[in-house]
């Protein structure tokens, strides 16, 4: 039996601790930017916070000897992934058709944020489909 | 699918950590096996099998259709 998990200092309580603790602070650290008027300093602040959370959540599993994620973290994160593009898709679908008719019978103007937003959809899902023909080559 | 892995822990006077320690998983796996949520892997079905010198059979059992 392997004592991993009691032997190391890093526990999976602790790293997750550590990812969204770093990661709060980033964006209160953004927002309290805003809110005092000092946008540069709480945008470094968040910059920095990203990178050390994203850093600690993507090298810390690797480099730490406990179990800090196994098979049902990935299986989560296919669930909800998929809950997530399941859920894009049916908005996407029910509600960018209608903004093009309307826009067609000149009910309504694409400005610009609605045009970003209909862009956005239509590169997530571009991506999507590139991801999926990557995945589905290795299944 | 059901199983009596909750049963065969505690006949080795094994705690959830213990066994999630032995078979290199976290401990939240191994209560979500247990409660029924969560269906293992067939590579961690095999190292539970393993770990209790059964088969797989004699853990997990799949739920029969009426």
């Amino acid at each position: 039996m392997t004592a991993a998990n009691t032997n190391s200092r890093l526990t999976r309580q602790r790293y997750r601790g550590f990812v969204y603790g770093i990661g709060g602070l980033a964006i209160l650290g953004l927002l309290a930017g805003f809110v005092v008027d000092q946008h540069f300093a709480g945008a470094l602040v968040y910059l920095l916070g990203a990178w050390i959370a994203g850093g600690i959540a993507v090298l810390a599993p690797m480099w730490s000897e406990a179990t800090l994620q196994d098979e049902r973290d990935w299986e989560l994160h296919n669930r909800a992934s998929g809950i997530l593009i399941g859920i894009s898709m049916v908005l996407g679908l029910s509600i960018l058709p209608v903004l093009y008719v309307l826009e067609a019978g000149n009910h309504l103007e694409i400005t610009g944020v609605v045009s970003g937003v209909v862009l956005t959809f239509s590169a997530l899902f571009l991506l999507y489909g590139v991801c999926f023909g990557v995945a589905k080559r290795r299944i | 699918m059901q199983n009596d892995l909750t049963r065969r822990r505690e006949d080795d006077g094994l705690s959830q950590g213990e066994l999630a320690d032995a078979l290199d998983v976290t401990r939240q796996t191994i209560n979500a096996i247990e409660r029924d949520r969560y269906n293992p892997s067939l590579e961690l079905a095999f190292k539970l099998a393993a770990h209790f010198d059964c088969s797989i059979e004699d853990i997990f059992e799949p739920e029969q259709d009426e």
